[in-house]
């Protein structure tokens, strides 16, 4: 082997060694080994029900061209960014207000909300909000925000006194407080539980959309696929639903990036 | 050795704490703590002076401070500032503590802007006030740097420089010689000497256990501690029990004093009062 085929060998073994940080390159060695034992799995597995490969990307070519995918997605996304939108609205200044103590027992029972199941509230939402998109929005909204609210409370309840103590001794009324410490200072935080937050929201986007079909969606074009049995159908939409996940997640990390550009400096793995 | 008698002035009242007594969870923590800080000046000197609060761990230094920055109001007594005085509250004393805090959304400059802007400076006159002291404490390179971005003595001094910015004459620093090594130690108390002498208008009260740091860089040293009974058990509640002048000693305002022994005897007697405390 020559010296720079060991060196790397050696650098992939660190992959092995606890709190290790790897090159650039030797991380993309090791995505693309894995990718390529999944697809090797996917392709050779003996199980029935699972469509090759070849057969799932030729489907999303089909849904794409003949079922209109691409719209379906569309009308998703617009839902999605129009529910995130207005749960971070509502979460990230209910988690705010919990400065004021009159809020927090009100903001402690709306995070409760997590532990109740969504399927007793589809009633509620039709018959307050109607059906359509209202629904799906109202429901959205709230699946999100029970989580949200949660997260973003606990962020603010977490600050530690010495740091509103500093800035009471910069002169700051307690108002200025708030926003410096309490809403500045925890921006990098409500852009991450914003990004959990988003994912558990697009998880959701199906199961909502399956609610009420008639405005389609993605979540509708894959359990109509799902009704015919049409399983290569049903993983592609899975993969196209996989990718906008992960392109929703990174764009949300790469805001926090250039938002906060302190937040990640002193990370051993950036 | 003896060295030159230097004049000064004992002038106005800078911070007077009167019968000051805590409690917490029924426990006395301060018990009648009294003492003033007055200005000093030296004709012909930029001099800023330097009053060290000193006592052993667990003798109610950090309430102290917290008291005297405003940040808890004590159970009985008073601490007034400035000279008409007024009572104190949080923003009218300068407070470096001990972990030097900044905002760590914001530059080391914006951190010095955002501190002149609240004591009511004009944004220009806060960038270029804070653009000086950045010159003046050696971080001119750092402006644009964040918080996390700094090494501990550059952060320790954008604290300062910081509150610099926005405090009057009064600057309270907890525990600055804690956890350094001493190299940084030595650094730490060349820097406090310095910045006493680059403005003659403050006055750095510095709350700590460091016996020698505190006698090298301070003027004036207040030990506080517990009184014994008859019975010769401690009564729970620390008050100055000693003012030490070392201006009157000659230990202050004395290059190289570290090396003298008056130094080293001053340190063994502020120890050995430590024991009883």
């Amino acid at each position: 082997m020559t010296p720079a085929g060991s060196r790397k060998a050696a650098g992939l073994l660190q992959a092995f060694s606890p709190n290790k940080i790897l090159s650039r390159s030797a991380m993309n060695i090791i995505v693309a080994t894995q990718v390529v034992v999944f697809l090797l799995i996917w392709a050779f597995a003996s199980f029935k029900v699972l469509p090759k490969p070849g057969e799932v990307f030729a489907s999303i070519g089909d849904l794409w061209t003949n079922q209109g995918l691409g719209q379906e997605l569309l009308s998703s996304l617009s839902l999605n960014f129009e529910a995130v939108l207005i749960s971070a609205v509502l979460s990230i200044g209910l988690a705010y207000l919990t400065v004021l103590p009159f809020f927090r027992p009100l903001v402690a029972a709306i995070g409760k909300g997590r532990f109740l199941s969504m399927a007793g509230f589809t009633l509620v939402f039709t018959l307050l909000v109607g059906g359509g998109h209202p629904l799906k929005l109202s429901l959205l909204v709230f699946a999100m925000t029970v989580f949200f609210v949660t997260s973003m409370a606990s962020v603010v309840a977490e600050i530690p006194k010495a740091d509103f103590d500093y800035a009471r001794t910069l002169r700051m009324k307690e108002w200025r407080v708030v926003w410096e410490v309490v809403v500045l200072g925890t921006v990098d935080k409500a852009f991450e539980v914003l990004r959990q937050n988003a994912a558990i929201g697009w998880m959701m986007l199906t199961m909502v959309e399956g609610i009420y079909r008639g405005e389609g969606g993605i979540g509708a074009l894959l359990l109509n696929q799902q009704k015919f049995f049409k399983m290569s159908e049903v993983f592609g939409i899975q993969i196209i639903i996989l990718i906008v996940g992960l392109c929703q997640d990174l764009i949300i990390g790469a805001l926090r990036r250039f938002v906060c550009p302190y937040a990640t400096l002193t990370l051993e793995r950036k | 050795m003896l060295r030159e008698k230097i004049a000064y002035d004992v002038r106005e009242c800078l911070l007077s704490v009167k019968g000051v007594n805590l409690n917490l969870g029924g426990r006395p923590i301060l018990r009648d703590v009294n003492f003033e800080v007055h200005n000093l000046y030296r004709p012909g000197m930029l001099q800023g002076q330097v009053v060290g609060l000193l006592g052993p761990s667990g003798m109610g230094k950090t309430q102290l401070f917290r008291i005297l920055a405003g940040l808890n109001p004590p159970d009985s007594g008073h601490v007034l500032i400035g000279d008409p005085p007024v009572p104190v509250a949080a923003g009218m004393v300068g407070v470096v503590a001990q972990h030097y805090p900044l905002l760590h959304h914001r530059t080391i400059l914006g951190n010095l802007v955002v501190a002149g802007r609240q004591a009511g400076q004009p944004a220009k006159a806060a960038e270029t006030e804070a653009q000086r002291l950045l010159e003046v404490f050696g971080l001119k390179e750092q402006g644009e740097k964040y918080p996390v971005q700094l090494s501990g003595g550059q952060r320790q001094r954008a604290a300062i420089a910081q509150q610099f910015m926005c405090s009057n004459q009064l600057m309270l620093m907890d525990e600055p010689f804690s956890g350094l090594d001493p190299l940084a130690l030595a650094r730490m108390c060349q820097f406090i000497k310095d910045i006493a002498q680059t403005d003659e208008h403050k006055t750095f009260v510095i709350v700590t256990h460091d016996i020698a740091s505190a006698i090298e860089v301070c003027d004036t040293l207040m030990v506080l501690g517990r009184d014994k009974g008859p019975d010769g058990h401690f009564i729970p509640g620390a008050k100055i029990q000693q003012t030490v002048d070392l201006i009157a000693r000659g230990l202050a305002w004395h290059t190289g004093i570290s090396r003298t022994p008056e130094f080293h005897a001053a340190v063994n007697e502020v120890k050995d009062l430590f024991a009883h405390l």
